[in-house]
């Protein structure tokens, strides 16, 4: 089954006031999962359901392949689509409710019971087919309602939130499972998320959303490492504020140190603040009431409040002498140098930083 | 962590029950506080369920005035005159119940998709009224609408000449007055929880309208459906209060039989004939309930799952 | 054999089934909206006016006065003066003051007693609320008449004067013991989905846990949490036992609704205003009661009627 590529572009909807969607371009190539992530309230949903053709845009249009569908009716459509939760039919079984795509489509029995086999074991849960959805849990739900919007063998496959609504263990695992099954079957996928741990690690290309509009749509290590916007940098990962000023037209000075800035750049002089990743700052332990801790009022020194163990990685929190509270990881085997009291020195990598406004 | 948003299956949250030893002490407080109630539903229900059974079952001969055990009541209450009652009543409760099932679900069906919250609230509470406590008040509402001076009365002679209120036809008119707001309100719960999810999902799966009611919205609302018509037979045939009033003394009705026997209105020597009756009344009402049961079962489990 | 307002006024506040919140889709809904929504109106009207009919009637019968063509709310400012009324309400009023005693006391105890020690009961105490609807009211009072009719015989005995006691003309015990019973199925659920709204089990163990002994707890934790339960219970009962009007009649005594139908028998005009009157006050007290119970009952999901 060939692939389709999928284009919505400047895609409008309001609702009375409220402009849910305000332009909104974005395209699919063939085969991809793209995920929309954004808090809530900003229009990933609705740009999601008017894909799938429950919604009708103010303005805009959803190509197919080239082809416009925004005057097409859902029921048309050929999309599968995988709800939040609660969707399956609750008195068919597992294997009635996957069939049933093609049980509206006229398939013959022998083939609908074939199929749906087939799928169950696609999506991990081969034998569970003559259960109804009360006797299985969350997680083998979703699987059940995978394998019934793909029955069908739709163009596109449509994911609102399917992992929301899961324990945070089966959430892991579905999220694995859903890849794998997208990539087997090389299905153009859209993925609506509002958690950017999964955006991350499943999609091919991540588009950030805030308000009706994209701010950023690449693939997860360019949003993280090189965020268009501030929005994009603090959302994605987490991202320390330090006060700085700017000395150069492209040049800031923060922590005692001098970095080039990217994206934004006011004018010399102003007083911004720098975002710095945890893993882009150098933590150094100063012993109370030395030499170096006695040396002026310095920015970059700090007392150590807490040391939060995450495994490989400590994440040290360190108050400055101005208030402001960074956040500094580092192996865990040097988790010892900073006990909490004690004092710190940051030193941010030599690297392009992300500036706006205090 | 996130918890699980997984819906608890029905009484899942209830809790696990108490174990023996160290706690028996405390569960005798527990059978303390429970002993009342069934020592008092033992009495006064159980008592003159009993009492129907015992009296049933016997007569006293008026010429000798001995009483004994005899399955004459019952076979009398299956004959006759009071054969006549318990058809009649059959009849109304059946045909009434239809009719009230079919426009009461399609109803509440209107009404659930509405928005407007008083709207919705001030409707069910007046279904709540009219079903359950409005008996008198109801016949005479409709005594001074469609009695012998009532103001649509030659409206409804127009299209029926021979109508009038104390007749089998009237009561037809009357009943699904409060049969109606019954269906809305056993059906409405289950409309209410028909999920918006499974519409659109039939919906993106190529779906009709039609394909979705004839294979998803239909079947899942069927046994509460039928249950409500149960429900509505039952409540039919078990009324008295407006059939009292409005054709006491014209339509045959088993209650009303058993009133009329209970106030002594009966030959001598078959007064125990109203206690059979009453134990007919009961096994019908027993059989009903026999079927709404699992009906209602059923479709909680699909609806809250 | 009706009564599920409680759920209805549980059902009714409940929240949109998860997933399904956000704005209502635009044309696509709107379109399929048209189609129907005529056939829908269409019959919503028919209904309305079924329904709204009688009670116009009777209202335009009460105001006009036919014979000498004028308006007047007489009948209306008759109705304290009419003899009997004020007594009937009276002593209805403190009918259904000892029912709604009784029921709590009753059922309260046992209810939480269940609920926090003996789970496995439950499905026996719903059980038992369900017989007073297989046991119609006709049913359950032949029973009840037979078992008073036993004491008759012998006129020195305890239980002769128990009967006298309880057939008393002015308060008739036996009427509120017996209603009780009627009241079971509606109070049982009121209850139950009040206490399904709470999670009882933690709020007991925190406030024994802090010290509190039983009558604290059940004074100032349990019951102020069960509130709205218990006030759409007693709500009604209330209207159940001012519409009662079988067992009442039957057993002889003249509480409101007897009243009514007693008293239609001279002037038109006031039976059918009094129970204009009760309808509507009835209808207007529920509705404000759904409201003042609407956040807790929120949490339930009871849609098992």
């Amino acid at each position: 089954m060939p692939a389709a590529g999928l284009e919505l572009s400047a895609l409008r909807r309001s609702y009375g006031a409220v402009h849910a969607l305000d332009g909104l371009d974005l395209a699919l190539a063939p085969g991809e999962l793209v995920a929309l992530l954004g808090p809530s309230g900003c229009g990933k949903t609705t740009a999601l359901r008017i894909v799938a053709g429950f919604e009708r845009p103010d303005a805009g249009q959803v190509r197919l392949d080239g082809a416009d569908i925004t005057p097409v009716s859902a029921a048309k459509r050929d999309m599968g689509m995988v709800f939040q939760s609660y969707s399956l039919f609750p008195h068919l079984t597992a294997a009635e409710n996957v069939a049933f795509g093609l049980r509206l489509r006229k398939t013959a029995a022998p083939q609908r019971k074939a199929r749906a086999e087939e799928l169950l074991e696609l999506v991990g849960i081969a034998g569970h087919g003559a259960r109804y959805p009360h006797q299985l849990s969350g997680g083998q739900q979703q699987r059940v309602a995978l394998a019934r919007a793909l029955a069908i063998r739709p163009k596109v496959l449509l994911l609102d939130e399917p992992l929301s609504a899961l324990d945070a263990k089966v959430r892991l695992q579905l999220r694995d499972e859903i890849r794998r099954v997208q990539l087997d079957l090389g299905i153009t996928t859209l993925f609506v998320t509002h958690d950017q741990e999964e955006a991350l690690s499943m999609a091919d290309r991540v588009a950030v959303m805030r308000s009706g509009q994209l701010e950023q749509c690449a693939a997860p290590a360019q949003l993280y490492d090189r965020p268009a916007t501030a929005f994009v940098a603090e959302f994605v990962g987490t991202m320390n504020r330090l006060r700085g000023t700017m000395i150069d037209l492209d040049v800031v000075e923060v922590a005692g140190r001098r970095l080039p800035v990217d994206g934004e750049r006011p004018v010399p002089g102003t007083k911004v603040e720098v975002l710095l990743r945890p893993e882009a700052i150098e933590l150094e332990a100063i012993e109370p009431d030395s030499a170096a801790d006695r040396a002026g009022a310095d920015p970059a020194v700090g007392t150590v409040r807490t040391a939060t163990f995450l495994g490989a990685i400590t994440r040290v929190a360190v108050t400055l002498e101005d208030g402001t509270e960074v956040k500094a990881d580092l192996p865990s085997h040097r988790a010892s140098e900073f006990p909490a009291g004690g004092r710190a020195r940051l030193t941010p990598a030599p690297r392009p930083v992300l500036v706006v406004a205090p | 962590m996130a918890l699980t948003l997984d819906p608890p299956l029905t009484d899942a949250a209830d809790p696990v029950p108490a174990r023996r030893g160290a706690r028996r002490p405390r569960a005798l407080g527990a059978w303390a506080a429970v002993a009342p109630l069934l020592i008092y539903c033992t009495i006064f229900l159980g008592l003159p369920t009993w009492a129907l059974l015992y009296e049933a079952v016997r007569r006293t001969n008026p010429a000798t005035g001995v009483t004994s055990f005899t399955a004459q009541n019952l076979t009398d209450s299956w004959s006759g005159f009071y054969l006549t009652a318990m058809w009649g009543s059959l009849r109304l409760s059946l045909l009434t119940a239809t009719i009230s099932a079919i426009i009461g679900l399609a109803t509440a069906h209107a009404i659930a998709q509405s928005r407007g919250r008083v709207l919705k609230q001030a409707v069910l509470t007046a279904s709540g009224v009219l079903a359950n406590f409005g008996g008198i008040p109801l016949a005479f509402c409709f005594i001074a609408a469609a009695g012998t001076a009532g103001e649509a009365t030659g409206l409804i002679r127009k299209i029926d000449p021979g109508f009038a209120l104390d007749t089998f036809t009237g009561l037809v008119l009357v009943y699904p007055y409060f049969l109606i707001p019954l269906m809305v309100l056993t059906t409405m719960p289950a409309l209410e929880g028909l999920r918006r999810q499974w519409r659109e999902a039939a919906t993106g799966l190529g779906g009709t309208a039609w394909d979705y009611w004839r294979h998803i919205g239909g079947p899942i609302l069927l046994p509460t459906a039928l249950g409500g018509f149960v429900l509505c037979f039952g409540s039919a045939f078990a009324a008295y209060a407006t059939a009292q009033a409005l054709a006491g003394g014209t339509v045959p009705l088993i209650t009303l039989r058993i009133a009329s026997v209970l106030s002594g209105n009966v030959l001598a020597g078959q007064e125990n004939l109203g206690m059979a009756m009453s134990l007919n009344t009961i096994a019908i009402c027993a059989l009903m309930m026999a079927v709404y049961l699992p009906l209602r079962a059923r479709s909680a489990r699909w609806l809250d799952s | 054999m009706a009564g599920l307002v409680t759920d209805t006024l549980a059902a009714a506040d409940r929240p949109e089934p998860a997933g399904a919140a956000g704005p209502p889709s635009a044309r696509s809904l709107a379109e399929r909206l048209s189609r129907v929504r005529w056939w829908r109106v269409l019959m919503l009207a028919v209904v309305a006016i079924y329904l709204l009919g009688p009670l116009l009637s009777a209202l335009w019968f009460t105001v006009y006065n036919a014979r000498l063509h004028r308006f007047s709310l007489a009948p209306y400012g008759q109705l304290f003066g009419a003899s009997g009324f004020l007594t009937s309400v009276r002593m209805t009023f403190f009918l259904a003051l000892s029912t709604i005693a009784l029921e709590f006391v009753l059922l309260v105890p046992a209810m939480v007693a269940i609920r926090l020690r003996l789970p496995r009961l439950r499905g026996v105490v719903e059980s038992i609320a369900m017989v007073p609807l297989v046991v119609s009211p006709v049913a359950l009072t032949a029973g009840v008449s037979t078992v008073l009719g036993w004491g008759l015989n012998d006129q020195g005995s305890w239980m002769f004067r128990l009967d006298a006691d309880l057939q008393n003309q002015s308060f008739p015990l036996i009427l509120p013991l017996v209603y009780a019973i009627l009241v079971l199925p509606f109070a049982f659920r009121a209850l139950d989905a009040a206490l399904r709204a709470v999670d009882l089990k933690t709020l007991v163990e925190a406030a024994r846990g802090l010290g509190a002994s039983w009558p604290v707890v059940l004074w100032r934790v349990l019951l102020p949490n069960l509130r709205a339960g218990l006030l759409s219970g007693a709500v009604l009962t209330l209207a159940l036992v001012f519409g009662e009007y079988t067992i009442a009649s039957i057993l002889g005594f003249v509480p409101f609704a007897v009243w009514i139908v007693q008293d239609g028998q001279g002037s038109g005009q006031l039976p059918i205003a009094v129970s204009l009157l009760s309808l509507l006050l009835s209808w207007a007290v529920l509705f404000l009661v759904s409201f003042l119970g609407g956040r807790r009952a929120a949490a339930v999901t009871d849609r098992s009627a």
